[in-house]
Parts: C-alpha cells; structure tokens; sequence
C-alpha cells in the first residue's frame, strides 16, 4: 500500500491509494458517505496486510446502517468480530458498569462511614440476643429429654413457645438488614425463610391448640435451635471480623442434615394439621360471602406443602453452593 | 449478472444444511425460505431462522440477498423455532373458549352446580347482566381478531398456544363459577354500583375498540414498519396524549368496571394479573418506541398516564 490519500469532507470519506493487488499494481479509491456527522479527522494504522482508519461519530448514539444511502455498498462487509449490536453494546457497558461498581466496592470497605461502629454494635447485638434465645431454647429441650424422655414432646409447645416467639419475630430485623444493606446477604432467601418458618409457628402451630401437644412440635423446634445456635455466633464474630475456623465449618456444614430435616418436620406438621382445618374450617371462608368465593385454607397447605418442597430443594442448592464458596476446596482434601 | 451462492448452516453445530447454487442477487429472504423448504419439507418457512450471524436476529422476508453484507458466496445460519402457529388462530381458539365456557356456568349445566341446580337461573339481574357483558367482550375481541387487528409477525411457538388457553380457559371457568353460583352475592351497593359499572365497561370497551381501529389504520397498505400512534377525531384516542398504549389501558378499565360489577375476588385477581401482563407489555412497547424514534412525544407514560 503506497501513498494512501484518505479525508473526510462534509461527511464523505474519500479513500485514495496506490497497492499491489491480484491483478497488479492500481490505484485504489471508494468513497463513502456517512449517515450521520462524523469528526473530520479518522485515524489511520497501516499493516502489511490492510489499513484501519478509524473515524468517530460527532454524537453518540446508534445508527440503523453506516450509510446516508439505503443501498449498502457492494464492496462494504462488516466485521461481525467488532459487531456491535445494541444488545451487545449493553451488555459490555454493564459490564464495564459492573466493574466500576466492583471498585466502587472495594474502595468503599475502606470505612469513611460514620455510623459504622453503631451499625456493627447493633449487628452484634441482634445476633447475640439471638444466639442467647436459640441456646435457651436448644439447651432447655436437650435438658427435659434427658429428665423426662419421650414426654417432653407433648409439651414442649408450651414451655418453648414463647422464647420462640420472640426469636422469631425478632428474626423479621434479618429481612430489614438485609433490605437497607445493612448486610451483605441477599434478600430473597431470607424473606423465604422467615416467611415459612413464622407461617408454621404463627399460623399453623399457634392457631391450634390440637396441634400444639403433638410430638412433631419438639422435633421443628429443635432442628431449629441447632441450626441457628451455629449460625448466629459466627455472624457475631465475623462482625468483629474473627473467625474461629471450627465454627465456620459447623456453620457450614451443620445444615447439610439440618435443614432437610427441619423441612421434613415442618411437612409433617402441616400435613397432620390439615385435617383439623378441614374440620373446623378456620381461616376458610365460604358461599354466600359479599366477596363471592370461598377459600380453602386445608387446599392452600397443600399447596404450600408443594412449595415447602420445592424451597427447600432450591435453597438446599444455594447453601451448597455458599458452602464451597466459604469453605474452599482445602477442606475437600482434608476430607 | 453475477449470481450468488447460498449456503446455509446449523447456527448451532455449523455444519451445512444446504448449498443454493444460482441464486438471483435481488431474490428476498422469503424466497431463500422456500428454496429452504422444497429440501427440507418439515421446515416450513415460519419455522424458519435465518440469519447472518448465529447469535444474531433473524432476517425478514423482505430482505434482499444483495443488499445484505455477504460476499458473492453467502453464508447463512438457520434455527429451527419449532412448530408454528397463526396469530389469528391462536387468538380465534383463545377467545372462543371462554365465551362457551361461561355459557356452561350461566346455564347451570348438571355437573357444574349438581343436579338439584340444573338449568335454573339466577334470580339476581346482575347475574345476567355479567354474561351479556363477558359475551360482548369476548364477541368484540373476536371480531377485532378478523377484521381488525394487522399483525407484525405471522406465527408464534405452539407450545404458547397451550398456556395461553390454560391461562384464559381456566380463568374463565373459575369466574363463572363464582359469578352464576346459586349462592352469589349481588353487589353491596346495589343498583349504584352495577349502573357506574356499567356505564366504565361500556366506555372501556369503546376505548379499546377505537385505539385498535386506529392502530390497524396505520398500517393500512399492507406495510410492516412501524409508526407512532396519534390521536385521531375520536375523543377515545386521545389517551395518545398521555399513554403509549392506550389500549391495553383501556383493556384494565374494561376487567376492572367488570370486578366492580359483579363483586367477585376472582375477577379481582384476574384483573390483577391483566394488569400486571399489560403493564410488562406496555413498558416493553414504551422502550421499543422511544429507541426508534428520537422525536417521541415526552408526556407519554407505557400504560398509565403521568404514573406507569
């Protein structure tokens, strides 16, 4: 390629150039108008095999083709390596968002946050308060199944219930942490789990006095104390920023047979209370009504029982997931 | 005259599915579609993808081979949509549905309310009221389907039919229980109520049905580009001033004076879930609108005016 003759005059790029190509030595120009303002300055990298001229649009934006005219020259193909659609365009600004907001991140763990010690003071106060009901909880039932046996189930409702009515109501603060960011968890997960297991204690266990002295009652309450009398005091001590690896791992590791058994529980308790709903039709509402239906609430715990499943199921993927994540594939050869 | 060659890739796994020898410069996609099909008869050309990049939006029809970026020999890549069926089918199965379904219940057949119940009727006007207004609906939404509405793609995916019917058929079903059950609450404000809500459907549907007649004018010969929508004479398209689809505004007021008119929590959730579809729609179409055109008119909101 010798003396290439390239400018942009009123939109127009005029391309002019002596090379060497298949049928010998030429002169070489195409000319093309742009469709909308470009800078008049392109610039232009040569190589052995082909010249980059790289001209730039005088307003941002994107063009429905490269031309002002609607025919596409013949001799014009794009480069679908440098495509850029506008679906692709977003996803390389979200991403290139996405790292700015990473930085951001990094940056911002740096504390210039003046609320910072109130907002882990506070942190580490709702998870020992927690930790202290749980262990109250946990360790009272351990205490009467060692004193009474198998009859500390039938009224386990009724000297737990409530020290486990304030642990859970309290647990509603999670679902407000996490919404102001005041943790880093996500969302989701948490309103599923305070959800689910409020709607047993609240709805389905404390509405029924039938349900109360039945033995499924210790065995929810209790896969539910061991689970958090683990998990609280590691939220604790990683508010401190402490980690006692032990702790960790039975944070991690504790629910893996935990937490189906506390579904399997909680299933078990809604199907042994369905039929009582049915009886006495409570929390049902039927024909005639100003409102014009009826509402099943035995239907609708079979439905949720459904969902129960299916929670369960999702959420056992994620902790799983989480639990590589915190415990890293050392411990998978330690194992 | 120099004639291309087409040839035709798997997008997925690129192995070639055809080679189009001789093909004419100005011939259109549609027509590269057919040559498509004589070869491979189970692919008919709406089942047919056929783009210029794998991961790149299907061409239209009306393309033609020459003005597209390919060399002399061109490569193309094909993806199979899957069954397909018309938009005016699907719509005419959809809303069919519902019409019958709720005659079922109106007429108290056996098996819906027992046999003590058969074939009675409802001592409440309301009750009949309900069934003229959900038929008008659905008789209006059926016309629409054949004379009026112009549609911009020819065929969905089978499989939406399915859902599609569930969706409408099982709503249906389950309103007119409620609404034609011997044990029906009329409204607890009585005439007042039934009379305004009466009065909301009928302006309701008046809207709808003007919004759709102007939309159709838009693309009255035939073209498939599109235009932005403004008001016309008629008062009803003067939502144009403030929503970007009127009609699907409309539509909600429409469910809305019918869950005022018959009292009924299902018709309730229904109206709910309308809402929520349309609103999906409406922002998607909002979106769509103001990347095609730059001179959008600002005032305008998807569905709801000044709000959503």
């Amino acid at each position: 390629l010798q003396n290439p003759d390239i400018a942009i005059t009123d939109n127009v790029l005029h391309f002019r150039a002596q090379g060497h190509g298949a049928k010998g030595d030429n002169i070489y120009e195409f000319q093309i108008e742009f469709l909308e303002p470009v800078e008049p300055k392109p610039v232009c990298r040569v190589t052995q095999r082909q010249l980059n001229i790289t001209v730039q649009k005088k307003e941002s934006n994107w063009w429905e083709r490269l031309t002002k005219q609607e025919k596409r020259p013949l001799f014009l193909a794009p480069d679908f390596d440098r495509w850029l659609d506008e679906s692709d365009a977003e996803m390389e600004l979200k991403e290139k968002e996405e790292e700015k907001i990473n930085k951001m991140k990094i940056e911002s763990r740096v504390p210039k946050d003046p609320f910072k010690h109130l907002k882990k003071g506070y942190l580490i106060m709702y998870n020992l308060v927690q930790f202290l009901g749980f262990s109250w909880i946990f360790v009272n039932m351990t205490v009467r199944l060692f004193i009474l046996g198998k009859d500390s189930f039938y009224d386990t409702f009724h000297t737990i219930a409530d020290m486990m009515y304030f642990c859970q109501a309290l647990a509603v603060m999670e679902i407000m942490n996490s919404l102001i960011g005041l943790v880093r968890s996500p969302l989701l997960p948490a309103v599923m789990q305070i959800f689910g297991r409020n709607f047993i204690l609240f709805v389905v266990l404390g509405s029924l006095e039938e349900m109360q002295s039945k033995p499924v009652v210790f065995f929810i309450f209790y896969f539910w104390s061991i689970i958090e009398i683990f998990r609280y005091p590691y939220y604790m001590l990683s508010c401190i920023g402490i980690e006692w690896k032990p702790l960790t791992w039975l944070r991690y590791t504790a629910w893996i047979p935990l937490y189906p058994l506390g579904g399997l529980a909680e299933a078990v308790c809604i199907v042994q209370s369905i039929p009582i709903f049915s009886e006495t039709g409570k929390f049902s509402l039927g024909l005639p009504n100003p409102l014009n239906v009826t509402i099943q609430f035995s239907f609708l715990l079979q439905v949720y029982l459904i969902a129960l499943f299916l929670g369960v199921f999702v959420n056992f993927r994620h902790l799983y997931k989480q639990r590589k994540h915190h415990l890293g594939p050392k411990k998978r050869k330690m194992k | 005259f120099v004639s291309y060659q087409v040839e035709i890739l798997d997008w997925k796994t690129k192995e070639q599915l055809c080679f189009l020898d001789k093909v004419e410069p100005n011939a259109t996609i549609r027509e590269i579609r057919l040559m498509f099909h004589k070869l491979y008869p189970r692919w008919y050309p709406a089942r047919q993808s056929i783009k210029l990049d794998p991961k790149g939006k299907s061409l239209r029809d009306e393309e033609i081979l020459q003005h597209l970026p390919v060399g002399t020999t061109a490569t193309l890549y094909f993806k199979d949509l899957g069954p397909q069926i018309g938009w005016t089918t699907v719509f005419l199965i959809e809303y069919t549905g519902p019409l019958f379904i709720y005659f079922l219940f109106y007429f108290r057949m056996p098996f819906v309310y027992g046999l003590d119940e058969r074939f009675t009727s409802s001592p409440h006007p309301v009750v009949n009221l309900a069934c003229i207004c959900h038929s008008f609906h659905y008789i209006k939404r059926l016309i629409e389907t054949v004379f009026v509405h112009r549609f911009s793609h020819g065929t969905m995916p089978l499989r939406n039919i399915v859902k599609n019917c569930l969706y409408y058929w099982g709503f249906a079903a389950w309103l007119a229980y409620y609404i034609n059950h011997p044990l029906y609450t009329p409204p607890s404000y009585g005439k007042k109520q039934i009379n305004f809500a009466v009065i909301m459907f009928l302006l309701c549907e008046a809207g709808n049905f003007s919004i759709h007649v102007a939309l159709s004018d838009l693309r009255r010969n035939g073209s498939k580009t599109r235009k932005i929508p403004y008001p016309t004479k008629n008062p009803f398209t003067w939502l144009f001033f403030f929503v970007s689809c009127p009609n699907y505004t409309y539509e909600v007021g429409t469910w809305i004076s019918f869950t005022i008119m018959t009292q009924c929590v299902p018709v309730g959730l229904f109206t709910l879930l309308c809402f929520i579809q349309m609103t999906i729609w409406a922002k998607d179409k909002h979106c769509t609108y103001l990347r095609e055109f730059k001179d959008y008119p600002s005032l305008r909101m998807p569905i709801i005016p000044f709000l959503l």
